[in-house]
């Protein structure tokens, strides 16, 4: 059997297991699916090692002589780092999930659709078929809604919005692949390669096809599904699907059909400029104001997209190789985050920012991975972060013109405001006073702590060896679109910077222990000679920003983003809604009313049929 | 199984059940039930016994056509009569403890069987008065059926229907006394030999938009369509999976494609008339869906909206876009009458079809809920159900149609607006699952319990078929539907099947 049909078979069967297996056997429930996204994993490594073979094809179904539904996979570069990106993160998931999801209902449907959700991601991912691209995709949207709804009851409108709005996306694809399929007269993706976008029906295929991408990644304008499933999904869906999975594959078709499929026509390349420093700004404003930890990160897994859709828009190798570079790192430390909050809310009880605080020294690593890749998403030097969205500055001061340097001025804005809004974060849940209500927090058990710390590492690593993941992860599949070599202006090397950074914590330490610091004197706290008991004077964070929500113009906009007039979903549901209230006030129950539908719809008829 | 001689038993069978059940139940109560059961399995086994049977033709006393009454079974037919009996076995098990709360049980039995009988009758029948005295028989008893609760809502809406369904069949009958006026005969096939090039005759297309009309009533077809939402939702679940599964497609589809593809020939304006008129379903249908929050009058819009697809597909007129219709027309009896069967399975358990006043059912009855699941999933078109392939297939007709025939760009504005109600429906299915099967179980329904197990078989049943019709969609599509488009579409074959030999096309009734 060909070595592509395993990552897809194997966890879709283990699912199947993990389904049928009795409830008194939970234990051995989460071990096959342990061991199926280990061994997934593994698999997806070794597909990674090879030179793509040829592709596998197996005929299916022929709905015309040309709409020709096979079973086609091929792995090219694109493909295989992104396969092999994925499934680390369903092994890191379901090592989390063993300790994080405990005691939560539904369990067994939980494994099984977490392994049905590997199997059709790499189905996506491998798929030489646009129509089995969409199959995957479509089953992955299935899934993600049913993964939301095992969060509960506070879960349920999160669910239905994510459903109809990656639903609405699908169904846009299926019109676009049909539509591509009438110019072209096939459906194999690797037959298309840089078409020009020409003609009326090829640019609304190509559209089609973006907003599939665009709304999987979270782009504005199709981004409010995911600030809505924060509140209510389990966090670790949270983690594995919005903030990991659902980036790379939604950037994973933006680059395919931006870079490989068909050569963009420069209007079409400044829309996706504009889109990208849009969703960075916008989403980030919103980020900076909010009050629960799951949802500011959701915004931050928005916002974070528009580096990634500035960087592919550029359409330069700097721009495409930083572009694809920050889709992986922004998996690595927002699933992270995502992580950490799992982490707090599990031990805390409440992702609430005002009911958090001083948690660091109870969660010591869950702090110290939360700050490692909050300064990777704030793109901090040395870490992840900063590699990457240089890279996509680069890319923008490659293109060059003003048009651009707006650009650059949005990213960088965007990323200063991204670290004001983990500062927000960061105090607000580790640092300040500890509420009396959470002095007994546990840390993090071994199952919780260990995917946050391989995931805090590799922040680090990607940031101080940025060479190796891009000359091996990504260099290859930047090169084998096409888009000519890469010119690297300046990587920056932080091996030499990281080195003084490290002794500079050493030194830290040192006094730490050394000193006095530890030895402090502890008092009650009093002012003016009245003590004080702590809740009292405990400053939460969510104040920080509150100047820039009541600043003048501001305040309207934030006011009417609040109600949803920026919100698609909101909008269509409104418009939708007035259409069927004039509708239904046309069947009003009265049977002369419906005698007179069909009175004059015989007269039309033989109108239309007579001529008379 | 296969011998012509098998076919007058899909009617005989049922209609003797109907006359017997009555008698039968007074030796024993149970009898009707049983009756039922074994009825439904012996007409399933016929079918069965029907698929890979040649086309046949059946004289009646072996009296010859014109002159005699004959039954014609070609592949369009024995596939409607196996969706037939596939679906009404499901319903009848379903019943068999969902009717319990109901009194004159046998009374409902004899009905459903008229029904039965009345639906194998149109689709069996080759003689266009016979077609339309069996539809008789079975809007007759849909009319009663739909009042079988006799609560005030019930009874409201059988009067709706029967005045509308009454209004409907006139038209019909009167349509049939002018084609024979113009003709001579109701033979199906001599019909379609004497109105060969007749296509600009102004009797012709008056009778023509009487029989749309009518028969686009019967299908519950935009503007004709405003009793289905009263009627589907008040008949019992049962009846309603009936009514939705098959009667408006036994009764309307069917009878619309076979008039207008293998009998009249009035040229591609039908065509035309039956793509608006199903677009037009689809649309409306699917907004006045959408706002709903009753269970099964949000599934009886649907009902309208998804009969607008297979009329799209027959209006279309490609080979694609038929074969995509007569798919989704089998695919939207199995997940139709499957979404029926769980509303009534809701409504069962909690009393109540108000979707704001249910929640978290998923976590009380399993199988129920993955049922409906399923079948919302195929109703929405989401892959591998087989709602997908069906819409799909659909979807590229409608695409394909800019080339092939005259519609030019129009065609990719109408696979937008195909694409636009598959979404639709998704939203509202969503609405759906979100309410009914996911969320927090309330207190006032904590102590719920799964359905007993007859209405568990038939739900898992007709999901296991969602599920199967999609992943074997290329087969379904080579096997059945195919060929019994072949058979829609070509009146010369039609035609030489009742006469075998041409020179009888002399012996007709005179003028």
């Amino acid at each position: 059997m060909n070595e592509m049909l395993w990552p897809i078979l194997i966890p879709a069967f283990a699912g199947l297991v993990v389904m049928i297996l009795p409830a008194g056997l939970h234990k051995l429930r989460q071990a096959v699916a342990l061991i199926a996204a280990v061994l997934t994993c593994v698999l997806a490594a070794m597909l990674f090692s090879k030179e793509g073979g040829p592709p596998y094809v197996l005929p299916w179904f022929q709905i015309t002589q040309t709409f020709d539904f096979e079973i086609a996979l091929r792995a090219d570069a694109l493909s295989r780092f992104i396969v092999l990106a994925a499934n680390v993160f369903g092994v890191l998931v379901v090592l989390y999930s063993l300790s994080y999801m405990k005691g939560r209902e539904r369990l067994r449907e939980y494994y099984a659709y977490l392994m049905w959700t590997l199997a059709a991601a790499n189905l996506a991912l491998l798929a030489d078929n646009l129509l089995l691209l969409l199959i995957g995709w479509e089953v992955l949207t299935v899934l993600l809604f049913l993964l939301i709804t095992i969060g509960g009851g506070a879960a349920r409108e999160g669910a239905g919005k994510t459903f109809v709005m990656i639903g609405a996306s699908d169904c846009a694809m299926l019109l676009g692949i049909v539509f591509l399929w009438q110019i072209k007269d096939t459906l194999t993706l690797s037959s298309f390669s840089h078409e020009t976008v020409d003609g009326g029906i090829m640019v609304i295929a190509y559209v089609l096809l973006l907003v599939g991408a665009l709304t999987k990644a979270g782009a504005m304008p199709f981004h409010s599904w995911i600030p809505k499933a924060a509140e209510g999904a389990p966090v670790s869906v949270m983690a594995f699907l919005p903030a990991a999975l659902d980036k790379l594959l939604g950037i994973y078709l933006l680059a395919r059909i931006s870079l490989f499929m068909f050569e963009l026509s420069l209007g079409l390349r400044l829309a996706l400029l504009i889109i990208g420093a849009a969703t960075v700004i916008l989403a980030v404003m919103a980020a900076l104001v909010q009050h629960n930890l799951k949802k500011l990160l959701s915004f931050h897994a928005v916002s974070q997209v528009g580096y990634m859709v500035l960087g592919i828009g550029t359409g330069v190798p700097v721009g495409i190789l930083g572009g694809l570079f920050h889709m992986l790192n922004h998996a690595v430390y927002k699933c992270c985050l995502f992580l950490c909050a799992g982490a707090v809310e599990k031990r805390a009880g409440t992702t609430e920012m005002e009911k958090l605080g001083g948690l660091a020294r109870a969660m010591p690593l869950t702090f110290i991975g939360f700050l490692i890749a909050s300064f990777a998403i704030s793109g901090v030097p040395p870490f992840n972060g900063f590699v990457s969205k240089w890279l996509i500055y680069q890319g923008l001061l490659e293109v060059g013109g003003y048009t651009s340097a707006i650009f650059l001025v949005a990213a960088l804005f965007g990323s200063a405001l991204t670290l004001a809004s983990f500062v927000k974060a960061i105090y607000s849940v580790f640092l300040g006073q500890r509420p009396p209500e959470l002095a007994n927090t546990r840390p993090a058990g071994f199952a919780m702590a260990t995917p946050i710390a391989f995931l805090a590492l590799i922040c680090v690593l990607f940031g101080v060896f940025a060479r190796v993941p891009i000359q091996y992860l990504i260099g290859p599949a930047v090169a084998e679109s096409g888009a000519g070599e890469i010119r690297l202006a300046g990587l920056w090397e932080p091996g030499l910077a990281t080195l003084l950074l490290l002794l500079s914590v050493a030194v830290g330490l040192v006094i730490y222990w050394l000193g006095s610091v530890g030895k402090a004197r502890r008092t009650s706290i009093f002012v003016g000679g009245e003590v004080h008991d702590a809740e009292e004077i405990r400053v939460p964070a969510t104040g920080f920003y509150e100047t820039i929500r009541t600043a003048g113009p501001l305040e309207a906009l934030y006011r009417e983003a609040a109600e949803g007039a920026y919100d698609i979903y909101v909008l269509a549901s409104r418009y939708g809604s007035n259409i069927v209230g004039m509708l239904r006030a046309l069947h009003n129950g009265v049977l002369s009313s419906y005698l007179a539908f069909c009175v004059v719809g015989l007269l039309i008829l033989m109108f239309v049929l007579l001529k008379i | 199984m296969d011998n012509p001689q098998f076919l007058p038993l899909f009617v005989a069978l049922p209609l003797a059940a109907a006359f017997l059940i009555p008698l039968l139940s007074r030796l024993n109560r149970a009898l009707a039930e049983t009756s039922s059961v074994v009825t439904g399995a012996a007409l399933l086994l016929l079918a069965i016994g029907r698929i890979n049977a040649p086309a046949a033709v059946y004289n009646m006393g072996d009296w010859r056509p014109p002159f005699g009454i004959n039954i014609v079974s070609d592949s369009l037919s024995s596939l409607m009569l196996l969706l037939i009996a596939a679906i009404s076995l499901c319903v009848i098990v379903y019943a068999l403890s969902y009717m319990k709360s109901y009194t004159a049980r046998p009374k409902f039995y004899t009905l459903l069987m008229l029904m039965i009988a009345g639906m194998n009758g149109v689709v069996l029948s080759g003689d266009i008065f016979n077609l339309y005295v069996f539809l008789e028989i079975a809007a007759i008893s849909s009319y009663a059926l739909v009042a079988f609760g006799t609560e005030d809502e019930e009874l409201e809406a059988a009067f709706k229907y029967l005045v509308l369904g009454g209004v409907a069949s006139s038209f019909i009958l009167l349509g049939i006394a002018f084609l024979y006026s113009l003709t001579g005969t109701l033979n199906l096939a001599q019909l379609a030999q004497e109105l060969e090039g007749m296509s600009g005759n102004r009797m012709l297309l008056l009778v023509s938009a009487f029989f749309i009309m009518g028969f686009g009533l019967k299908a519950a077809l935009v503007p004709f369509h405003a009793w289905l939402p009263d009627a589907h939702p008040s008949a019992p679940a049962p009846i309603s999976a009936m009514l939705s599964g098959l009667l408006i497609k036994a009764l309307g589809v069917y009878v619309l494609i076979r008039l207008f593809y293998t009998v009249l020939d009035i040229g591609p304006v039908a065509g035309t008339i039956l793509m608006v008129l199903g677009l037009l379903s689809m649309v409306i249908g699917v907004f006045l869906a959408v706002g709903q929050w009753d269970f099964k009058r949000l599934l009886a819009y649907h009902s309208i909206s998804q009969m607008g697809y297979v009329m799209l597909g027959i209006g279309l007129g490609t080979p694609l876009g038929i074969a995509g219709a007569i798919f989704h027309l089998i695919n939207h009896g199995v997940f139709k009458s499957l979404l029926f069967l769980c509303s009534g399975a809701v409504e069962n358990r909690t009393g109540t079809r108000n979707l704001k006043e249910l929640s978290g059912l998923c976590h009380r009855m399993p199988v129920t809920s993955a049922s409906c699941c399923v079948a919302s999933l195929s109703i929405s078109g989401v892959p591998p159900f087989n709602g997908f392939w069906s819409k799909l297939i659909i979807i590229v007709a409608a695409v394909q149609a800019s080339t092939t025939t005259s519609l030019g760009n129009v065609a990719y504005v109408i696979a937008g607006i195909t694409v636009l109600v598959s979404f639709m429906t998704l939203v509202s299915f969503a609405k759906v699952q979100k309410y009914v099967l996911f969320g927090k179980l309330p207190e006032r329904l904590a102590k719920i319990k799964e359905v007993p197990a007859a209405m568990c078989v038939s739900l898992i049943v007709l999901a296991i078929l969602c599920l199967s019709l999609g992943v074997l969609s290329p087969i379904m599509l080579k096997r059945f539907i195919e060929p019994a488009r072949d058979a829609a579409v070509d009146r010369k074959a039609y035609i030489e099947r009742v006469f075998p030999n041409t020179e009888t096309k002399t012996a007709h009734l005179g003028d």
